[in-house]
């Protein structure tokens, strides 16, 4: 938290009085680590808009904050009545869609620019390029199922959009919670704050984040991964163990 | 108080798992199966992914066949020879199993093979033994004794024409060896798709069909189990790493108590009686899986990870 508002102070202090205004941006936390008793993490953003006399931030001021899991190949199928039972049928895949992604405003996203300007900067669901894989290469996916993958994983937390604001909290300062839930993939999470005003973006700012398994979760999963073999027989050997001493205790 | 579970990926509450563990044993317990078969589907519908609760639940299984085979090697309930050959027959079903079910996940269609095996399997056993404990419930209750029919001569003719005989000693059988290799082989593609330890399909069929003195079926169907679950273990964590160490611990402390608690009240319950319920059961989760497969979803889209097939790279 000192960090946070050192950082803060310093950024005012130092942000140069150009007309168009500067950002600045901070997570309370940058890594987060899954251990056995993650269920889901609230970090917190802060963020602090350069003000100058010419150009003071009291004017209207808008921010968009785009939260970004790492992308994997994704696959969306859909149940169909084949001879009587729903059996998966069709499916389509994303080669690379966002584990997780949240867009968070301070206003609703309609009322702070237009649909080409979020376009043109990749901002909200519909902008972001999913493209499927086909015989023919890559393509805009079907909409049904671009909808159901934001249904989907909106169902699950991992997808967040009109539904967290950000909080102006004096002049120039601003916050917002962002929302991991427990079912959050691990990897390289970057997360983007955008400044608008009357419309059109004026500024940028990136920060990283990783969400990352660790110590004994991060050791038991890459034994898992990285020794199968090894894993199945140290499972059967513990089964056996406890089997064995729940026996012995029960006969008692 | 919830738990991550590293390899599952999720985080359950841990009082469910133990929970569920409990109540599963206490069924197991009551009516003295195993209760795989209760424990897959349960773990499916409280939202663990289907693989990873048949390949976890496997892993269970082997423990709490351990226990239950300890007690019947005490008491020398268990045809060792007749038990290898089951597991040899086993293994290779579970081998193939185990292929099927890496393959099918890949193409998304496992939950699919899941619930049509339970649906088959249990619907037949279930129909058969409810059928079974009616009869002899009006039976009885019309004071009507069947005439006793000899252990040897409810092998049927074609049973003794099977090449391959082999002398079981202690289960008194001079039978074929391909009998109980079919038997295991069919137990061990079973144990590997439905997470289950097979013993509703093997304990019948060592009865009727291998015609094994009633003293030892039990123990050689779990001597069988210990083996084959433990084989798709490590199938299951080679092929597919869905076996969660963590989860299956957590089940088993729970069935271990509920096991004890069930058994004292099965012993209070007619065998009758016992049957009928457990046939009732066992076609209660047939009926659940069925209803699941022909009813129109809410939600007809499914979204997971690409799943890569071995050998793409």
């Amino acid at each position: 938290m000192y960090r946070f508002v050192l950082s803060l102070l310093v950024a005012l202090v130092v942000l140069p009085s150009f007309a168009v205004q500067a950002l600045v941006t901070d997570l309370s936390n940058t890594r987060i680590e899954i251990r056995y008793s993650f269920d889901g993490a609230q970090l917190i953003l802060f963020g602090a808009v350069g003000s100058s006399t010419i150009n003071p931030v009291t004017s209207e001021y808008d921010i968009v904050i785009v939260v970004r899991g790492p992308n994997a190949p994704t696959v969306v199928r859909r149940k169909d009545n084949v001879g009587g039972i729903w059996i998966n049928n069709e499916n389509l895949v994303f080669p690379s869609a966002p584990g997780y992604y949240a867009v968070a405003a301070s206003r609703p996203l309609d009322e702070i620019a237009s649909a080409t300007v979020y376009e043109a900067n990749g901002i909200g669901f519909s902008n972001l390029p999913l493209l499927t894989k086909t015989a023919r290469g890559l393509v805009a996916p079907d909409a049904v199922f671009k909808e159901a993958l934001f249904r989907l994983r909106s169902g699950d937390g991992l997808y967040r959009q009109e539904k967290d604001t950000v909080t102006k909290l004096a002049e120039g300062l601003f916050k917002t919670d962002i929302h991991l839930p427990a079912n959050v993939p691990v990897g390289k999470f970057n997360v983007e704050t955008f400044l608008f005003q009357k419309g059109s973006l004026k500024s940028r700012d990136r920060i990283n984040l990783t969400v990352d398994k660790e110590g004994f979760e991060r050791a038991a999963y890459d034994f898992a991964h990285g020794y199968p073999f090894l894993y199945g027989l140290t499972a059967v050997f513990v089964a056996i163990g406890a089997g064995w001493l729940a026996g012995v205790l029960g006969k008692k | 108080m919830t738990l991550y579970l590293p390899i599952a990926e999720i985080s359950m509450n841990i009082f469910l798992v133990i929970g569920m563990g409990a109540i599963v044993g206490f069924l197991s317990g009551m009516f003295g199966v195993g209760g795989g078969f209760l424990m897959t589907p349960l773990l499916i519908f409280v939202g663990v992914p289907p693989a990873v609760a048949v390949a976890t639940e496997s892993n269970e299984i082997t423990a709490a066949s351990v226990s239950g085979a300890l007690a019947h090697w005490r008491r020398q309930g268990i045809d060792v020879k007749m038990g290898v050959v089951l597991i040899v027959g086993g293994a290779v079903g579970s081998f193939f199993g185990a292929q099927v079910f890496t393959y099918l996940r890949s193409l998304g269609q496992v939950d699919l093979m899941i619930s049509l095996a339970y649906v088959l399997f249990l619907g037949l056993v279930g129909g058969l033994m409810f059928w079974e404990s009616m009869r002899a419930i009006i039976r009885q209750y019309n004071g009507y004794v069947p005439p006793k029919t000899s252990r040897e001569d409810r092998h049927k003719a074609w049973i003794h024409t099977l090449p391959f005989k082999m002398r079981f000693k202690k289960s008194r059988l001079y039978i074929s060896a391909l009998l109980p290799l079919a038997i295991g082989m069919l137990v061990g593609v079973l144990a590997a798709i439905m997470g289950v330890g097979g013993g509703f399909v093997m304990v019948p069929a060592m009865i009727y069909i291998l015609g094994m003195p009633t003293n030892v079926v039990i123990g050689t169907s779990l001597f069988q189990i210990i083996f084959v679950t433990a084989l798709t273990t490590i199938f299951h964590s080679v092929n597919t790493q869905t076996v969660d160490i963590f989860m299956a611990i957590l089940l088993l402390f729970g069935a271990v108590v509920g096991a004890q608690m069930g058994a004292r009240i099965g012993l209070k319950l007619q065998g009758e009686q016992l049957r009928a319920l457990l046939a009732l059961l066992v076609l209660l989760v047939c009926i659940k899986m069925g209803i699941g497969l022909v009813m129109e979803p809410d939600e007809r889209f499914s979204v997971s990870a690409v799943i890569a097939t071995e050998g793409a790279h």
